[in-house]
């Protein structure tokens, strides 16, 4: 119970980065895949480029990156939990702006005309029509990243954020026992239960159509 | 009621339309029959605002919607012109289109609501009365996944009728069902054809066209090849195409 206490602070933290997270990379997301799909080769070039590399580069890396990055360009100093933020907030957007571009795609083209000829206007056709079904087809691979990230909060220890992972290993040293490393697991699975049961229970709630 | 003049359309340099003039006049039943290709539905989605054309003139109600400038090619009105006159008009699309996340209801007033700007008590009356004439009212607050497709399609037709629209235009609208839905469906057009509502119908059905129309329109490779009313089409065809094209269906 002593060592949960202890641990409490790293996990307040660590549910933080999830929560603001995903608070900024949702929105982002849907202005990147907005991006890819734009009228503009500019716009769609510059978002592709962005995608490839965020995917493409580890995302420990990203992180150093944008911890580090402000003092080697203008000898600048950044936080380093909005650091952490920043840099789970442009990778995941990444991902969530594929997942949310290939839901987009996925609609009918039918129903953007019906809903053209009903007099909607475009953002109320995107807003209204398209993006509530766009929802419901990407929930499971949404769910998939969001359970990633979960467990990817412990990266943010490499650039010296006190969140669950590295308080646990300070508490390990400490107190030379292991005991600390299950507390974590223990949080880390816990914390995924919540995040899938929350996503199962929205999954059936959006089962009243098909 | 509505004029349409010269028009052209092609997609990639494959000519669609090619220099159709048509003209419906208020309270007609209009049938466009023709072979798959023809560019029936490209006239439909024209008229509509679905495509744009590339030269032509189409007007609804004396109000010009596209007409062709100088430089001969086609210039649209302005963006509030076109949403006025889009609300003239309505489309019933062959594979219905409902909205699969609202009920019934929803589907039907929420144009109303949200682009009309009908109160909503209102719009959910007209509603109730439309389903009623589709024979449809047990089925308000079902969702379109739990209808057949001829209900679909009645629901599809009370969604562009809320809107009161001055014409109704129908995309092959019972090519998706089978030979009993269209029946369904065709009672209701009948219906509507009754009460002298405006109507455009793209077709295959040639029994309806022959019986609801006013006027059947033959349509082939971009062009109106013959028009007349169901008696001359039918029976007397002039032109050979069209009279091997009926040939075909009888």
């Amino acid at each position: 119970m002593k060592l949960i206490l202890m641990l409490g602070e790293g996990m307040i933290v660590s549910v933080q980065l999830f929560l603001l997270t995903l608070l900024f990379a949702i929105p982002l997301g849907l202005v990147v895949a907005f991006g890819r799909r734009s009228k503009s080769y500019i716009i769609r070039g510059i978002t592709g480029i962005y995608i490839s590399i965020m995917r493409g580069t580890p995302l420990m890396l990203q992180l150093v990156a944008v911890f580090y990055g402000p003092y080697y360009i203008y000898g600048g100093k950044i936080d380093r939990f909005a650091a952490a933020i920043i840099a789970f907030t442009l990778n995941y957007a990444a991902y969530f702006a594929e997942i949310y571009r290939g839901g987009i795609e996925s609609i009918p083209k039918g129903q953007y005309e019906a809903g053209e000829v009903l007099g909607f206007t475009r953002p109320q056709v995107f807003f209204k029509i398209i993006l509530p079904q766009v929802v419901k087809r990407i929930l499971p691979a949404i769910s998939n990243e969001v359970i990633t990230l979960v467990k990817d909060t412990a990266l943010a220890t490499v650039i010296g954020v006190s969140e669950m992972f590295r308080v646990t290993n300070n508490e390990m040293s400490r107190i030379a026992s292991i005991r600390p490393l299950f507390v974590a697991g223990g949080f880390y699975y816990i914390m995924n239960l919540i995040v899938a049961q929350l996503f199962k229970f929205t999954e059936k709630k959006l089962n009243y159509y098909r | 009621m509505i004029e349409v003049l010269k028009i052209y359309k092609s997609f990639g340099g494959k000519a669609v339309l090619s220099g159709i003039s048509l003209e419906v006049n208020k309270g007609e039943v209009v049938a466009v029959i023709g072979p798959s290709g023809s560019g029936k539905s490209t006239l439909l989605r024209c008229i509509n605002l679905l495509e744009k054309i590339d030269r032509g003139t189409i007007a609804v109600e004396n109000e010009i919607m596209v007409s062709t400038n100088a430089n001969g090619r086609a210039e649209y009105a302005d963006k509030k012109k076109l949403r006025d006159i889009r609300l003239k008009l309505g489309l019933v699309f062959q594979n219905f289109n409902l909205f699969p996340h609202f009920n019934v209801l929803k589907n039907i007033t929420e144009a109303p609501v949200s682009v009309a700007g009908t109160r909503k008590q209102e719009a959910l009356e007209t509603a109730l009365q439309l389903l009623e004439k589709m024979g449809l009212e047990d089925k308000a607050e079902a969702y379109p996944f739990e209808l057949s497709g001829g209900q679909s399609q009645r629901v599809a037709i009370a969604r562009a009728l809320a809107l009161n629209p001055d014409v109704l235009f129908f995309d092959e609208p019972t090519s998706a069902l089978d030979p009993e839905l269209t029946l369904e469906v065709m009672k209701v057009i009948r219906k509507l054809a009754e009460e002298h509502m405006t109507m455009v119908v793209v077709t295959h059905e040639m029994g309806f066209a022959r019986e609801v129309a006013d006027r059947v329109i033959f349509m082939d490779n971009g062009v109106i090849v013959e028009q007349g009313t169901p008696e001359e089409l039918f029976t007397n065809p002039k032109n050979e195409r069209t009279k091997m094209f009926i040939k075909g269906f009888n």
